[in-house]
């Protein structure tokens, strides 16, 4: 099984390294999630003014991962980064359901960039390990993500502080 | 930027269409010309755009290079900067470096998206190598964009309690830095008091960085925020023979600002200080020069002080035979130092003499120094060189050096007929500015001395004609009236030069009237009273 999905992102990418972004709003765990990916293990993050990039080898193939700060006044900016990218991780923080309205317009908003038109869409329903925190069938409902058309897209629950869901993610 | 083309080619097709009566033509040619428009030259920029947009390491590195290889020609690459600041998180410290550069160029014009670098800053000052850790903290200190300084406070924070030394001495420049920028925020963060920790540093070259921020805040500042104690003062001079040179001149200044207690304390400063006057850097030299002498003040023993200015006197000596340009930094001090304590240099006037190549503004802050130098005991010298200057082509520096012969004349009486008889010896020469500045000193001397060199006025009176400046004009008028009773010509005199009363100066008219009203005080007849008439 995995092979098939390796050989899906090989007739994707080729053999370069593919750009994928990471986004959601602050505090949603992208910097963990990154260097969970990466090395394997939490790192204590504070909030990121910028970004970060980190490659990332997986089955083989290396992404270049841009994990960017999710605040507000960042925002803006994530649109610097879209040309070339052929994948988004766009991920939420499911125990904060306050926010997931949104969440959910920055996230529609994203879909309807033109420089984002090819890029496969794959959503973390992070923090499952925190109580109160919604499953991956209700993210899909506070997202609308049933409106997606014309677009591969996943969703996961994840948890990056124990490492779950991340690598499944990946595989898809 | 290919939508754009089109949108081009489209608009001007249209206008082509209706401008043609024919449409067919018109469609036809527009179809033809619309090549010109849909080049696939691209130009400079989006061409780096690409290339720093490359999935290749060594692509993007050269990428940069070009890019700032542009930016140091003048040309202006601010709108790559997202692309730009994409290539700083990298392993390669000569990319990193080039990319830093760039910020510190853009980040001002760019101020919004300066925020993207924020984060790679944070990370990069927590970096295992030291040495990106204080490129990080330096390029922050840089920076100069409100928006951003509030984020980069922890980590100069953490900086500045860095285990390696190199880190510390950065942050410490940067809290300064920093405090030009946002005063404010440095005061609320407590980094003053973190520098002020460093000055108790193990690292020398930490705490004359830390000096040299401190002096530097303390300067920008109205309240005192600098503060030398006992317990500072006597790390500051264990580093002080420790650190580099540009750090001992840090500490030395700092030191210069210090209140001794006593006259033991004092001494024992100096003491400590005195062996950096043999050091080969003018900078510290001069520095420990200007400390000692503050120092001096509070020093009572009168062995002490003569020891002191005894031990000066060679450096600064020595400072003279260095480039004009030092010497002439030399100079301007040795002028204040002079001024203070004439005795260091008394016996060192011959070093002072301009040589045929000095360039003239070394010349000039020589001769001043002369002139504060002369004394009874050397005057004879002097004159000869001053004589000897007054015959030179320079026109401003043989006006300095003639007037240089007066000030001496009214410093020592005891050698002012020597002076005067050079300055006769100059008039005789008949050089028209020589002898218009003599005039002028001349004038000088009779007010110091009065009633003791008249006997000299009859040859002034010789060069009367020559006289074209107002203010040698107005001193020779001076001259006239003052000593009006004893010129028997004076009333002459003073007519010749009335003649041309309006079109004179106010300077050249003010005298002319007061020398008449005088001549006429003195000679109460006809002639002087018509003469007053004349200027009223």
């Amino acid at each position: 099984m995995g092979i098939l999905f390796t050989r899906m992102f090989s007739s994707l990418f080729g053999n370069k390294e593919a750009r994928i972004l990471v986004l959601g709003l602050d505090n949603a765990g992208k910097t963990t999630i990154l260097y969970r990916l990466q090395m394997g293990e939490v790192v204590s993050t504070i909030p990121t003014i910028g970004f970060n990039v980190e490659t990332v080898q997986y089955n083989n193939i290396k992404f270049q991962v841009w994990d960017l700060g999710g605040q507000t006044s960042i925002r803006p900016y994530w649109r610097c980064y879209f040309p070339n990218t052929q994948a988004i991780i766009y991920v939420i923080d499911s125990s904060d359901t306050d926010r997931l309205a949104i969440a959910k317009d920055e996230f529609h908003a994203i879909l309807e960039e033109e420089e984002l038109r090819g890029a496969v869409v794959l959503i973390f329903a992070n923090k499952q390990d925190l109580p109160g925190a919604l499953d991956d069938a209700a993210v899909t409902e506070a997202l609308e993500l049933h409106k997606i058309k014309n677009r591969q897209w996943a969703i996961f629950k994840t948890s990056a502080t124990k490492g779950e869901g991340l690598f499944e993610g990946l595989d898809w | 930027m290919k939508s754009l083309h089109k949108y081009n080619n489209v608009t001007i097709s249209k206008r082509r269409l209706k401008e043609d009566t024919s449409e067919r033509r018109g469609a036809k040619m527009s179809g033809h010309d619309s090549k010109y428009f849909s080049t696939t030259k691209k130009g400079e920029i989006p061409e780096l755009k690409e290339e720093l947009n490359s999935q290749y390491k060594d692509k993007r590195k050269d990428a940069v290079k070009k890019v700032i290889a542009a930016m140091t020609v003048g040309k202006d690459v601010s709108s790559l900067f997202t692309d730009v600041v994409n290539c700083m998180q990298t392993e390669n410290l000569e990319l990193k470096k080039l990319v830093y550069l760039y910020l510190i160029n853009y980040a001002k014009s760019q101020p919004d998206l300066a925020i993207l670098a924020v984060n790679t800053f944070v990370k990069d000052s927590q970096d295992p190598n030291p040495l990106i850790r204080a490129l990080a903290v330096r390029t922050m200190g840089c920076i100069r964009v409100d928006k951003i300084t509030e984020y980069l406070c922890d980590p100069l924070q953490r900086c500045l309690k860095d285990d390696d030394p190199y880190v510390r001495k950065t942050a410490a420049i940067c809290v300064a830095k920093l405090y030009d920028i946002n005063a404010e925020l440095v005061e609320d963060r407590g980094f003053l008091e973190s520098l002020k920790d460093l000055i108790s540093d193990n690292n020398p070259m930490v705490v004359a960085n830390a000096v040299a921020a401190l002096a530097e805040i303390q300067e920008n500042s109205s309240g005192p925020i600098f503060e030398i104690s006992s317990h500072t003062l006597s790390k500051l001079l264990t580093a002080l023979n420790e650190c580099t040179e540009w750090g001992q001149v840090f500490i030395l200044d700092a030191l210069s600002r210090y209140k001794a207690a006593d006259a033991r304390e004092a001494e024992n400063i100096v003491e400590r200080v005195t062996p950096r006057l043999q050091h080969a850097n003018c900078a510290v030299v001069l520095s420990a020069v200007k400390m000692i002498l503050q120092q001096m003040e509070l020093i009572t023993s009168t062995d002490v002080v003569r020891n002191l200015c005894k031990k000066m006197a060679p450096p600064l000596v020595t400072l003279l035979s260095a480039e004009p340009e030092i010497q002439y930094v030399a100079l301007r001090n040795i002028n204040l130092i002079v001024q203070r304590r004439p005795t260091i240099l008394a016996h060192e006037i011959k070093v002072f003499f301009c040589k045929y190549n000095d360039p003239i503004y070394v010349k000039m802050e020589k001769l001043e120094i002369m002139i504060k130098l002369a004394s009874d005991r050397n005057i004879d010298q002097v004159l000869l060189e001053f004589k000897e200057y007054a015959t030179e082509v320079d026109v401003d520096f043989v006006r300095k050096a003639v007037r240089a012969i007066g000030r001496c004349a009214i410093k020592l009486e005891r050698a002012a007929e020597r002076c005067i008889s050079v300055l006769l010896e100059l008039i005789k020469i008949k050089v028209n500015y020589v002898v218009q500045e003599a005039i002028i000193v001349i004038k000088d001397i009779f007010r110091r001395y009065p009633n003791t060199y008249e006997s000299i006025i009859a040859t002034l009176c010789e060069s009367l004609d020559t006289l074209d400046e107002p203010e040698a004009k107005a001193s020779m008028i001076w001259i006239i009236g003052e000593y009006a009773e004893r010129i028997d010509n004076a009333d002459e005199l003073l007519e010749s030069f009335l003649e041309s009363f309006p079109e004179e100066p106010a300077q050249v008219q003010l005298q002319l009237l007061t020398a008449t009203v005088k001549l006429f005080l003195k000679k109460p007849t006809e002639g002087p009273q018509q003469m007053i008439q004349v200027s009223f």
